[in-house]
């Protein structure tokens, strides 16, 4: 590899954002690999959380397909540098 | 137009794939074995909403258990989110009618594919698409969260039964609509695009959702049929990106512009498109033959090759051939391979998907004689 695009080495950085009665993480705030899948970020909290049933958002208005990548992610939907994600419970935006 | 649409959306909104569903040889606990079940499949439809027409044909065969129904084309399992005619598209290059399915009832792989639990799920992936999308479009979902239930039940209703007017009808309210719908006006008098422009308001309001999927063929022969199957969706990119209609004086923003904005890697910088274009006329001109209905413009009228452009460098996303070229070599929307010159607001009006997003499956691969350098 000899040029490598911006992209495929960049971390983003995520926002973890508890909603409802989701309990809230001492780490709200991490760094994920641009080219990780959104699945990543879900099994993240599911461990963290110790849920098998786990609502995740992004800027609390859409569930993405675990498929997406977070670089994707970032791009479209991120602002100040981050991509906020929200989780809950329960189902928060139908 | 609300609730009419054109030829083309029928066209995709009645469009089905025959298939052919054989139940897998491990569920099949009777003898004789099950014959395989025929069965259309609505293009813009999902597979699990199949399974009770499907169910029937297998039920009495079924070693006991709980269903958790998936599919697989090949080996390999198919995501249930993915349109079916998208999944037929990307995975069957060369197409066949029937399509062969294996359906499974039991096993399901939970590390590949994500749980789905019939049409509830279905329903649910629908709408977060449908939200995406109109974030992408409006900066915003709010127009798809403050649907009423009964306007959001009847949304997914006309998408499950395919009545494209009802679905125009209640679509029309969440103002997803795109502002090259009037790409007519552009094509007729492309000296005016920049005055429509102006009119145009926020830029927003040109992004178009795209999914899409890039399916890297290898060493690549002419004929489809020899192309492997794919075994895993690792050979698969999936990229979600905008593309945003550019105007310009004089130019209509087309098929061929969208894939190069978001396929920049394909398309050296060096020649611009008019180079490029010019290029290929000379390229093409003994016979300019192949009428062109959709476009009346004759100055893009060269723009006939699937083939685009080759590139020497080596991208991230084909690292095993490292040296070789890789280059695209067919472009397919709802089944069909447009010409790259056809206007992109046509292409979203028309073969959009009912969440809104434009789904593209482009297939690369490396030319056999440059493939042998590394």
């Amino acid at each position: 590899m000899t040029s490598e695009s911006p992209n495929s080495s960049r971390k983003v950085v995520v926002h973890l954002r508890a909603t409802g009665d989701a309990p809230i993480l001492k780490q709200a705030k991490f760094k994920i690999a641009g080219t990780d899948k959104f699945a990543k970020v879900i099994d993240f909290l599911r461990r963290q959380l110790h849920r098998d049933t786990l609502f995740v958002y992004v800027n609390s208005a859409f569930s993405p397909n675990p498929d997406e990548l977070v670089n994707d992610l970032y791009n479209n939907f991120g602002f100040d540098g981050k991509l906020v994600v929200n989780y809950a419970c329960s189902m928060a935006w139908g | 137009m609300v609730g009419v649409g054109s030829e083309a959306q029928k066209y995709v909104w009645e469009g089905a794939i025959p298939l052919q569903i054989h139940l897998h040889e491990s569920e099949i606990t009777t003898l004789p074995s099950p014959e395989p079940a025929l069965i259309l499949a609505p293009r813009i439809g999902y597979l699990p909403l199949l399974v009770p027409q499907i169910k029937p044909y297998f039920s009495d065969t079924l070693p006991p258990g709980v269903d958790t129904v998936w599919f697989d084309f090949k080996g390999m399992p198919l995501k249930w989110y993915i349109p079916t005619g998208v999944l037929f598209d990307l995975l069957c290059l060369e197409p066949e009618r029937p399509w062969n399915l294996t359906v499974h009832f039991r096993g399901y792989p939970g590390d590949l594919l994500s749980p789905c639990e019939g049409e509830d799920s279905v329903k649910w992936s629908y709408i977060n698409s449908l939200k995406e999308a109109a974030y992408i479009i409006n900066g915003n979902s709010k127009n798809v969260m403050n649907m009423s239930q009964i306007d959001q039940f009847e949304l997914w209703r006309s998408v499950l039964n395919r009545e494209m007017e009802a679905y125009l009808r209640i679509s029309s309210k969440l103002k997803l609509g795109i502002v090259g719908e009037d790409y007519t006006k552009i094509v007729m008098s492309p000296r005016q695009s920049n005055n429509e422009a102006d009119s145009v308001g926020p830029s927003r309001a040109g992004r178009i959702p795209v999914r899409l999927y890039v399916r890297n063929v290898g060493e690549y022969t002419d004929d489809l049929e020899d192309v492997p199957p794919v075994d895993s969706w690792d050979r698969i990119c999936y990229m979600n990106k905008p593309v945003e209609i550019q105007r310009e004086e004089g130019k209509i923003f087309n098929l061929y512009d969208a894939i190069k904005m978001l396929l920049p890697e394909f398309f050296p910088d060096e020649p611009s498109i008019d180079e490029e274009l010019s290029k290929l006329e000379l390229e093409d001109e003994p016979g300019i033959g192949g009428s062109n209905l959709s476009d009346p413009d004759p100055d893009t009228n060269t723009m006939r090759k699937t083939e685009l452009v080759t590139v020497k460098n080596e991208t991230q996303l084909y690292p095993s051939h490292p040296t070789g070229k890789s280059e695209i070599k067919l472009v397919r929307i709802q089944g069909i391979e447009p010409k790259l010159d056809i206007p992109f607001s046509w292409v979203v009006t028309n073969l959009i998907n009912p969440e809104h997003f434009l789904h593209i499956c482009v297939c690369v691969g490396v030319s056999q004689d440059s493939s042998k350098t590394s």
